[in-house]
């Protein structure tokens, strides 16, 4: 890692270049309700200043909502490509949680086998990742995730007149050197930087007793009163999962045409928490009811991956807990776990 | 590969469903080479009784309906109900709220006994049906899915899931986020969130998913300021005929 410090007045000047310089990537204001991570032309329309995001997340640049990754034509003879299209592009302004999110994805897709449609755009995309204040709903901190190791290539922190900046690969100090003014940080630098982790910190509202949850779900599991009351006003809209930085399921569909001679393979983003998900031939459905649903969801999220990768399937970000029209809140679940074991 | 043998009819209805078939532009052609179209009520002069596969829309609202259609039922071996009239009833369907013969009142007035009404029913309440393409007016992609997977022997794959999960795909915000009351969490998908897409509320025009979890909707339209009146008018509009159970909880 290697720290530096950007000036305030030379960082819309290093963006600028970016911008004119990348394929970039960064929040912008959608409409009225939601900021939303789109392609820029012009340094104005960024707006670091945003609350919330629930829209498709920052994931849709390497792993979009649906993508061919066949395609097939048997007019003569049989003919089958497969072809990944990635160019190089600049994501900017994405928070800890979501550099966190992002590599916990690298994780997932490189885990058995590597996923070559996901990897070939996640080989290309540069990261700047930029600290901002928790929202209402960030818990990232109960998580451990509310700061951003690795998974990124500059790391910009806002320290009024300057921003730190963590250099986190060769890439991002390339760019660096090319596109941006700056100085090595000083001890001062460091204590100013310590001071604003600090409070970011402690800014943390919402929070959740993750403790004893690996084994008290356990113990929940199979309190069906508990998760009745938790799923009584799920939809199973899968809006959860669609705005959710780390959830990975995804669909095959086929997609022919109607000569019947050429078609594709359509990769599509799912959702556990709809009921065909757990469908299977012959009619039998795993998961049929929404609370088993739900209790999967929690398990997948905040179990499963402690045991394979030794970390959350969750960052905290909080997006699931905005989205919902039902109002179901994961922190407030995983407390009530908590509460419900210990009585 | 089979190439069926197709018959097109309507119903009770404006006709429209027929219209989006003959719509299909750039793949029209390739429709008709697919299929042997051998009765189109709106399309075609020639009559056919020798089809495997009938796609009927509109709604039953007459005993001439019945008639037709329990014809085509005893001909056709599979079943497909193009729309909402022919699906949930459709808007038809708000006829009955008012009780036939007042309905014929109102429209007709002294002459209401030329007319031949009776309540409005969806197909499926005088015959079996295989397949539904729904909404108003369906989705063109869907009614050629559900032919082409005919054609190659596999289960069309109709969503059961909400309109919520096109819009998160399509990058829609919210409209609740915006203040705009909507049935998309309790509507079936597959319209590629036509409505929320144009910033207008889901009028339900599909009919509900399997397990609609109606109680949660009312009580989030009420959140939003709706009152009973307005919600019911909500889930009638496309959905008067059947009534939405809540098997969710």
């Amino acid at each position: 890692m290697i720290y530096k410090i950007l000036d305030k007045e030379d960082y819309n000047d290093f963006l600028k270049k970016l911008v004119e310089n990348y394929d970039f990537y960064g929040p912008v204001k959608k409409d009225a309700a939601v900021h939303d991570f789109q392609k820029i032309n012009d340094v104005e329309k960024i707006d670091v200043d945003f609350k919330r995001t629930t829209v498709a997340p920052a994931k849709k640049l390497i792993y979009p909502p649906e993508e061919t990754i066949l395609s097939y034509d048997i007019s003569d003879d049989i003919e089958i490509r497969s072809e990944v299209q990635a160019d190089e592009k600049i994501l900017f302004g994405i928070d800890a949680c979501d550099v966190n999110g992002l590599a916990f994805l690298d994780k997932f897709f490189s885990d058995e086998f590597v996923d070559d449609f996901y990897f070939q755009k996640r080989n290309k995309l540069i990261i700047i990742g930029l600290d901002r204040m928790p929202t209402e709903t960030n818990f990232s901190l109960s998580l451990g995730k509310e700061y951003a190791r690795e998974g990124f290539d500059i790391f910009l922190t806002d320290l009024k007149d300057r921003y730190f900046v963590r250099i986190g690969t060769e890439k991002g100090n390339n760019l660096i050197n090319k596109y941006a003014k700056t100085r090595d940080a000083s001890e001062n630098d460091f204590a100013d930087y310590d001071g604003y982790m600090d409070n970011y910190r402690k800014s943390f509202k919402a929070k959740a007793d993750i403790s004893n949850f690996y084994d008290n779900f356990e113990i929940i599991y199979d309190n069906d009163k508990f998760w009745s009351k938790t799923a009584k006003d799920c939809f199973s809209c899968g809006s959860c999962c669609l705005v959710c930085p780390t959830c990975f399921c995804f669909n095959v569909r086929d997609d022919m045409e109607i000569n019947l001679k050429k078609g594709n393979k359509i990769r599509e983003w799912d959702s556990c928490m709809i009921p065909d998900y757990g469908l299977v031939a012959g009619g039998h459905n795993f998961r049929k009811d929404k609370e088993n649903r739900l209790k999967q969801r929690y398990r997948c999220k905040l179990k499963t991956f402690v045991q394979k990768f030794d970390t959350y399937a969750c960052v905290g970000c909080g997006r699931c807990i905005e989205t919902c029209m039902a109002k179901i809140n994961i922190v407030d679940d995983i407390n009530s776990v908590k509460k419900e074991v210990s009585v | 590969m089979i190439k069926p043998r197709i018959g097109v009819f309507g119903l009770t209805g404006c006709g429209g469903c027929q219209l989006e078939i003959l719509n299909l532009e750039d793949d029209l052609i390739d429709f008709v080479n697919a299929v042997d179209i051998v009765h189109f009520t709106e399309a075609i002069t020639e009559h056919s009784d020798n089809y495997e596969v009938a796609l009927i829309e509109g709604s039953v609202s007459t005993n001439h309906d019945v008639e037709r259609l329990e014809h085509i039922a005893k001909v056709a071996k599979i079943i497909v109900a193009i729309g909402a009239c022919s699906s949930t009833g459709g808007l038809n369907c708000l006829k009955n709220l008012y009780g036939v013969e007042k309905a014929k009142e109102l429209v007709y007035g002294d002459k209401k006994d030329w007319i031949d009404a009776i309540e409005t029913k969806p197909i499926d309440e005088y015959v079996k049906v295989d397949y539904y393409a729904r909404g108003c007016p369906p989705t063109r992609s869907e009614i050629v899915d559900i032919v082409k997977s005919l054609i190659v022997g596999k289960t069309p794959e109709i969503p059961n899931y909400p309109v919520c999960i096109e819009c998160k795909k399509l990058n829609n915000t919210c409209l609740y986020d915006l203040g705009i009351a909507c049935m998309g969490p309790v509507t079936r998908a597959g319209c590629n969130a036509r409505c929320p897409s144009s910033i207008s509320g889901c009028e339900g025009c599909r009919g509900p998913i399997d397990e609609p979890n109606i109680n949660a909707q009312i009580d989030l339209l009420k959140k939003y300021g709706l009152t009973v009146e307005d919600i019911m008018e909500g889930f009638n509009l496309y959905n008067a005929c059947k009534k939405i159970t809540d098997k969710s909880k």
